[in-house]
């Protein structure tokens, strides 16, 4: 089997939001709808002592979404591999799942057509894989900095596989009970 | 932070549905355990409730993204907002077939239909208020089983949703009960004042229990919720919320009504108390429904603070029309 997760080290991420750029890009998102947006608290601590760290967000890919049993007309809805993604053909655009998220990771573009929106939110490039299995997406390959590692959590020898062993990682909300599949290596013992 | 997904028309479509779900299950119980034998007074509060589901039902459709294919929310089984639409659409159903049994009585051209279908008037009256009462609490089930919202996920939000929905349907039976198309007899006159007197006590004990369950529920996260629902609920107690819970909801929606019942008489009970239940029902699920708080991942807020507003129509003419957005 496949399970596709990312890793995301903040160790490395300096906040340059080229993933979220290269996101709306590549997808042709509308202005009003990001899918990975970065983060930060901004400085903290006291001076000398300060530090910055950047938490890049994106859709979770919920081993237990809630996102996906709340969809009355199916077209919310998970791989095998793990994506969750919504079948545009099928949405209603009623918004149960982007008011079920608790990550606030899904939306309806105001700026499309009143009559024809649907809800939207990252598929790990699910349309991008399908051409390609070994694709990576456009978030990942665009990061200079390397701070986003993508790839199958069940093969052994994959990265993030050895990341996810060998390091002290941290996922988002876990009390939902959501099984989150991004790992955040929390910089400075962090909090992500 | 983004916030109020859920816009104007669905927090009236809970409440009008919640209206229904009330009239119908009053009227159901009342004829089949309380006066058998007169249906024909509850004709008029059975089209009220037929006049709220239709509203209900065209801005809960006008605000999907997609409102041509509605009947999509009947393609998977998990989903509780397909339960909703069905207990809506069978209630909605069973309703008509009462109300078209007791319809011929003032339109003729309807009086064959109505001798056809009055033997089971009884029975589709009753299937509507059990579907009724399925509408009342599906509103408030719905929306705590979406857990990310703090204010929403309490087991007291579908007990609220259902005891106001009842008395909110309390309130207009009183208004329309034994008027068009019920002929004037003296037997439907005495069964109207007899259920007035029984709902004016009943709504009486749903006002004081809705009172203590809002408050129980709005107090109890203000001293005991999360930092999310303690945000909220002090939006309510003492934010920007306040006037309109205090004034519109608790001294507007409950109190003076009450008041009213207990000491008023004539016009004022029977008929400013309700409207005043009424105008209190609807701003409880306008508050409830913006109340959508989620708690937010750290930097989240500062985030969306910053971030420019989409200028569509600029990025549009930019790239001379040819860019999708």
């Amino acid at each position: 089997m496949t399970r596709y997760v990312m890793v995301i080290d903040q160790r490395r991420c300096i906040g340059c939001h080229s993933c979220t750029v290269a996101c709306r890009t590549w997808n042709k998102l509308p202005l009003d709808i990001i899918y990975n947006p970065v983060v930060t608290e901004g400085a903290q601590g006291t001076w000398p002592h300060v530090h910055k760290s950047w938490t890049p967000l994106l859709c979770m890919h919920c081993e237990n979404p809630e996102c996906v049993p709340c969809c009355p007309s199916g077209a919310s809805q998970q791989d095998p591999d793990g994506t969750v993604w919504v079948d545009p053909k099928k949405c209603l655009s009623c918004k149960v799942c982007v008011n079920a998220c608790p990550y606030g990771m899904r939306d309806a573009s105001h700026l499309e057509s009143r009559l024809h929106r649907f809800v939207r939110k990252c598929t790990f490039c699910r349309d991008k894989r399908q051409l390609d299995p070994d694709a990576q997406p456009y978030c990942v390959l665009t990061c200079h900095q390397k701070a986003r590692v993508f790839g199958d959590l069940d093969d052994p020898e994959s990265e993030v596989s050895k990341l996810i062993g060998s390091v002290k990682t941290e996922r988002l909300f876990e009390e939902f009970g959501t099984e989150p599949q991004i790992y955040y290596i929390p910089e400075l013992g962090g909090k992500a | 932070m983004k916030h109020h997904y859920w816009e104007p028309p669905i927090a009236l479509y809970l409440f009008l549905g919640g209206l229904a779900g009330g009239i119908l299950f009053l009227s159901a119980v009342f004829n089949t355990f309380v006066v058998p034998g007169f249906a024909e007074v509850f004709a008029m509060p059975v089209l009220v409730s037929l006049v709220c589901i239709a509203i209900g039902c065209v801005f809960l459709v006008i605000d999907l993204g997609q409102p041509g294919v509605f009947w999509r929310v009947w393609t998977t089984a998990t989903s509780i907002i397909k339960w909703g639409a069905t207990f809506l659409v069978i209630a909605a159903v069973f309703a008509l077939l009462f109300f078209l049994a007791y319809l011929g009585d003032a339109w003729p051209i309807f009086a064959g239909l109505s001798d056809l279908l009055k033997p089971a008037a009884g029975f589709f009256l009753g299937v509507a208020g059990f579907f009724g009462l399925c509408i009342m609490m599906y509103t408030g089930i719905m929306l705590s089983t979406l857990k990310a919202h703090a204010f929403w996920a309490t087991p007291a939000l579908p007990v609220l949703f259902t005891v106001s929905a009842i008395s909110t349907g309390c309130a207009a039976v009183v208004l329309s009960i034994g008027g068009w198309p019920a002929e004037v007899t003296l037997g439907t006159l005495i069964v109207s004042e007899v259920v007035l007197e029984i709902l004016h006590v009943v709504d009486i004990i749903l006002v004081i229990t809705e009172f203590i369950i809002l408050m129980t529920m709005v107090l109890s996260f203000l001293g005991a919720g999360n930092v999310t629902a303690k945000k909220a609920a002090k939006r309510w107690v003492c934010g920007s919320y306040a006037p309109l819970f205090w004034i519109g909801m608790v001294l507007v929606g409950l109190v003076i009504p009450f008041a009213l019942y207990v000491g008023g008489s004539g016009a004022a009970s029977q008929l400013v108390a309700p409207i005043l239940v009424l105008i209190g029902g609807c701003l409880l699920r306008f508050l409830v429904v913006n109340t959508d708080d989620r708690a937010p991942i750290p930097g989240e807020i500062r985030y969306y603070e910053r971030v420019a507003k989409p200028d569509a129509e600029f990025v549009h003419k930019w790239t001379y029309g040819e860019n999708i957005f």
